[in-house]
């Protein structure tokens, strides 16, 4: 009976097809990220960044992005000058 | 000494708390401990039925709370073992009858009293699950190996550590072994990987549990059943004793040991 079914579903055992969802899910359930916390994370973003180049805060965008089983931080940043000397340490 | 105050929770219905709540209970008082079992679970009472004791039932938790009896009024004795006795829910009143609290107030004065208090939780995370976690030290969570069970158990996970429920132990009930050898079930590694939680014991998938809710005798009475021995293990484990987590599944050295020494 569960061969058939297999065979319909067309994939492999299905409790490692369970535990490979529910590490996605639970990952997913488990960020709780509030606005404030992702405006914080922008602000750190750009004063790291700042140390090493000049780039335009107001161009600062950070988003979480999910793939297929993975979940990604996506920021994206606008360069408008490198520093020579690094101005960090 | 105050005795451990310890809350037996899911999340999610039907996955065993109120089967380990009465086996947990039952093995710590044949160890001679003095018991209590606290259901919690108001509106739908049922470790009442399961531990057998139905019909003794005179006053239940609300009660005790609002003061209409005293709580040694309350507490119905088992029937085979006069250290353990339990105080059921009330079966006609709301799960906000009583508060978190009330509910600290009423553990603690039981802790001064007996060794164990083990609170059976209602399932869900609303006024029912916050009240009976308030005054528990140590939780355990039960989990079934299914996607559902396990998200449930990783919801409350979170809110018992929000809470600062300082111990978690996890669970495993129902687990089939046939379904984990062909692949077709998660396995208790799975599982903890998956919570990061430590594991207390694994209670096997087994129709003695069906029979001995139908008679409203606990397992661990029952010294040849597999299941027993799994939730024996466990309050051993509870109880701070050493017993290795395999040696719940006795092989033929383990029956022979059991042949020998019982
Ligand atoms: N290991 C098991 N094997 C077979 N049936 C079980 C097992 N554990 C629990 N059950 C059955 O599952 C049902 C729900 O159990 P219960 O302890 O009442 O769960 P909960 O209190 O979490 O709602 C009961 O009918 C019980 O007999
Ligand atoms: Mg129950």
């Amino acid at each position: 009976m569960l061969g058939i079914l297999r065979r319909i579903w067309g994939d492999g055992a299905s409790g490692q097809v369970a535990r490979k969802r529910m590490q996605f899910v639970l990952m997913h359930d488990r960020i709780d990220i509030t606005p404030d916390m992702m405006e914080a994370v922008k602000n750190d973003i750009i004063k790291v960044l700042s140390r090493y180049m000049e780039i335009d805060g107001g161009s600062v965008k950070v988003d979480l992005e999910e793939g297929k089983d993975f979940m990604a931080l996506i920021s994206n940043v606008q360069v408008k000058r490198v520093y020579r000397h690094s101005t960090s340490g | 000494m105050a005795g451990k105050t310890i809350v037996v929770t899911s999340g999610k219905g039907g996955v065993g708390k109120t089967t380990t709540v009465a086996n947990l209970g039952t093995t710590l008082a044949k160890k001679k401990y003095n018991v209590v079992l606290l259901d919690t679970d108001i509106g739908l009472r049922n470790l009442d039925v399961v531990m057998g004791l139905e019909n003794r039932i005179v006053y239940n938790i609300v009660d005790v709370i609002e003061g209409k009896c005293r709580k040694e009024q309350a507490m119905i004795r088992d029937r085979k073992l006069s250290n353990l006795c339990m105080i059921p829910a009330a079966q006609t009143r709301e799960k906000n009858s009583i508060t978190e609290e009330q509910m600290k107030e009423l553990c603690s004065s039981l802790a001064a009293e007996f060794d164990y208090v083990i609170i059976d939780c209602p399932a869900g995370i609303e006024q029912g699950f916050k009240n009976a976690i308030a005054g528990a030290d140590t939780a355990l969570v039960v989990t079934t190996p299914e996607v559902s069970a396990i998200r449930d158990a990783d919801r409350v996970i979170g809110l018992l550590e929000a809470a600062l429920v300082r111990q978690i132990s996890l669970i495993i009930n129902r687990l089939n072994a046939k379904m984990v050898k062909k692949g077709d079930m998660m396995s208790t590694n799975d599982i903890i990987a998956l919570l990061s939680v430590p594991l207390l014991g694994v209670v096997p998938e087994s129709e003695e549990v069906v029979v001995s809710t139908n008679r409203g005798v606990p397992l661990v009475h029952d010294r040849s059943s597999k299941a027993g021995a799994a939730f024996r293990g466990m309050a051993a484990r509870l109880n701070g004793e050493s017993i290795p987590l395999d040696g719940d599944s006795r092989g033929f050295f383990g029956r022979m040991k059991r042949l020998i020494w019982d």
